[in-house]
């Protein structure tokens, strides 16, 4: 009984281990293969086009949502003690320095990790990958590399833009409902903020491309069994993912706050 | 020195033993066919010598370098030299036919645009594809897509070239054509080449050397001469197509013969 039971423990962490290791390896060639020979610029351009441009509406659609949620929690809330003008600058700091960076990068672990994921999975079950291999070509710098620096970039921009649309998401709430000033509103949105939270916001959003695009891709690229294995690979990825980029928005926060 | 040599090739999935000591050696310019029933490891054995499987024991050595021991820059270089054609073709299904082709002459050879064209349109013309570069793999049929596939598997002039089944499911007529581009590019490049195939009559007109893979081994490797009159049971079954004999290792129950069926 007590054996089985450390027989199960012993065989999930070494699982763990190998399933981290083959990640971490799998990034480490990734990160080598971005300066190697050739550059495929079309290749990225396209991968530019799919990760970054029709990622656009997703993002404002959910930036706005969340911001205008955010600001009607925080009319109400302050209503309680007669400080509604705090609403407006608390609102500018929370965008700024998590929702925006955070729901980005969770909406595009849904919206391009996955697809990432589904892509690359097909490949591989349908023995794309192997065709790559056999044409000498890497799949790690072919496949993986445009996608992982598209997503390094797209995800920062991405970010900048949820940003401006909270500010307006925020606008709506506190000056078209809430019957704030505008002139007050735009004035108090960036009153607790200093450029250093910009810069945070995007450092975070860099690491949270990086996390999607490599989960994304090294799910696709362990796909086994089939259809039900290409099912399951962009589900796991969203999962890993967004877990990761949650747990990696905590420690980052700590660390580039002090 | 062969330029391919399998030395004690084994290779299982888990349990099941797929390869077990297999020993092949193919010269320079020599057409092998390898034979064996559905499911013997003939797939598995052209994987282990173009690495995308590691071998469990025993070893490939192409041009006298160990595939499993290369690193992935010298695999790489190894690979250039050698064209697959897979079984189920593997296109890359979002490029066209002619990106297809063209993919591994635009990534290894500093050739302009307009000699990729004119070597992409004559590959595809030796295989009678001629005029469907603009399509994409989705819309061609399964005998269409083998071909593309083997199209470029040829168009980097590799010195080695595997096919996997590249005739099944193409026409008689067709078939003659593909066997016909084989033995052409032995003749006038002289490439070595390994060919799986169930095709007996292609087989006999394009083999320097038939082997025929049985329950995990290699039980004959000869001219296909000798092949014809080795009096080894499975063989003549094999060479029959006959369902009784010591080929399969529990036939199914056959309810009655063909000729008793028809008579
Ligand atoms: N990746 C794999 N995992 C597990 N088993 C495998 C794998 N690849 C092949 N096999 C097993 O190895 C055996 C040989 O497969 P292989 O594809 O080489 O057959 P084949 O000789 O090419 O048959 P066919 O003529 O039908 O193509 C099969 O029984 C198959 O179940
Ligand atoms: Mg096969």
């Amino acid at each position: 009984m007590v054996l089985t039971v450390f027989d199960k423990v012993g065989a999930a962490v070494l699982k763990g281990t190998d399933t981290f290791g083959d990640f971490a390896v799998l990034a480490g060639r990734t990160f080598a293969a971005i300066f190697k020979r050739p550059f495929d610029i079309k290749n990225l351009l396209n991968q530019f086009q799919s990760v970054g441009v029709n990622s656009i509406p997703v993002v404002v659609l959910t930036s706005l949502a969340v911001s205008m949620v955010f600001a009607v929690q925080l009319a109400f809330g302050f209503k309680q003690f007669q400080a509604e003008g705090l609403a407006s600058q608390v609102e500018g700091l929370a965008i700024m320095r998590e929702l925006a960076p955070v729901i980005t990068g969770l909406m595009l672990s849904g919206r391009i990790g996955s697809a990432m994921a589904a892509e690359l999975g097909t490949m591989q079950v349908t023995e794309q990958i192997d065709a790559l291999e056999c044409l000498a070509t890497d799949p790690v710098h072919y496949l993986f590399v445009p996608r992982l620096l598209a997503s390094m970039l797209v995800v920062p921009l991405l970010t900048v833009v949820s940003v401006y649309v909270g500010f307006w998401g925020g606008y709506l709430i506190l000056v078209g409902v809430e019957g704030q000033s505008a002139y007050v509103y735009g004035n108090e949105f960036y009153k607790l903020l200093a450029f250093r939270d910009l810069r945070i916001a995007i450092y975070k959003a860099f690491v949270f491309g990086m996390i999607i695009a490599l989960v994304g891709c090294w799910k696709g690229y362990r796909t086994q069994g089939g259809a039900e294995g290409v099912g399951n690979a962009p589900t796991s990825s969203v999962v890993t993912s967004s877990l990761w980029i949650l747990i990696s928005d905590f420690f980052l926060t700590k660390l580039l706050l002090v | 020195m062969a330029l391919i040599d399998v030395v004690n090739l084994s290779k299982a999935f888990g349990p099941k033993v797929v390869l077990s000591n297999v020993n092949l050696q193919v010269q320079e310019g020599e057409s092998l066919v390898v034979l064996g029933g559905s499911g013997t490891g003939k797939t598995v054995l052209l994987r282990n010598i173009m690495g995308l499987l590691t071998p469990d024991s025993g070893h490939v050595a192409v041009e006298g370098k160990i595939i499993a021991q290369l690193s992935r820059e010298e695999l790489f270089n190894v690979r250039q030299s050698i064209g697959m054609c897979f079984q189920m073709a593997a296109l890359f299904d979002s490029m066209t036919v002619f990106e297809n082709v063209a993919f591994g002459l635009r990534r290894h050879m500093k050739a302009t645009e307009a000699e990729i064209g004119a070597r992409v349109e004559e590959c595809l013309t030796m295989v009678g594809m001629k005029g469907t570069d603009k399509l994409k793999p989705a819309e061609l049929s399964g005998g269409m897509k083998r071909r593309v596939g083997f199209a470029r598997a040829i168009a980097l002039k590799p010195k080695i070239l595997l096919f996997d089944e590249p005739t099944t499911g193409l026409d008689p007529v067709m078939t003659d054509v593909i066997g016909r581009v084989i033995l052409d590019l032995k003749e006038e490049l002289g490439v070595t080449t390994i060919t799986i195939t169930h095709d007996l009559k292609s087989a006999f007109e394009i083999a320097d050397r038939i082997a025929l893979l049985f329950r995990g081994e290699c039980i004959a490797c000869e001219k296909p001469s000798e092949f014809k009159v080795n009096p080894h049971p499975v063989i003549q079954q094999f060479l029959r197509g006959d369902a009784d004999g010591p080929f399969l290792q529990d036939p199914p129950p056959p309810k009655r013969k063909i000729q008793e069926a028809h008579s």
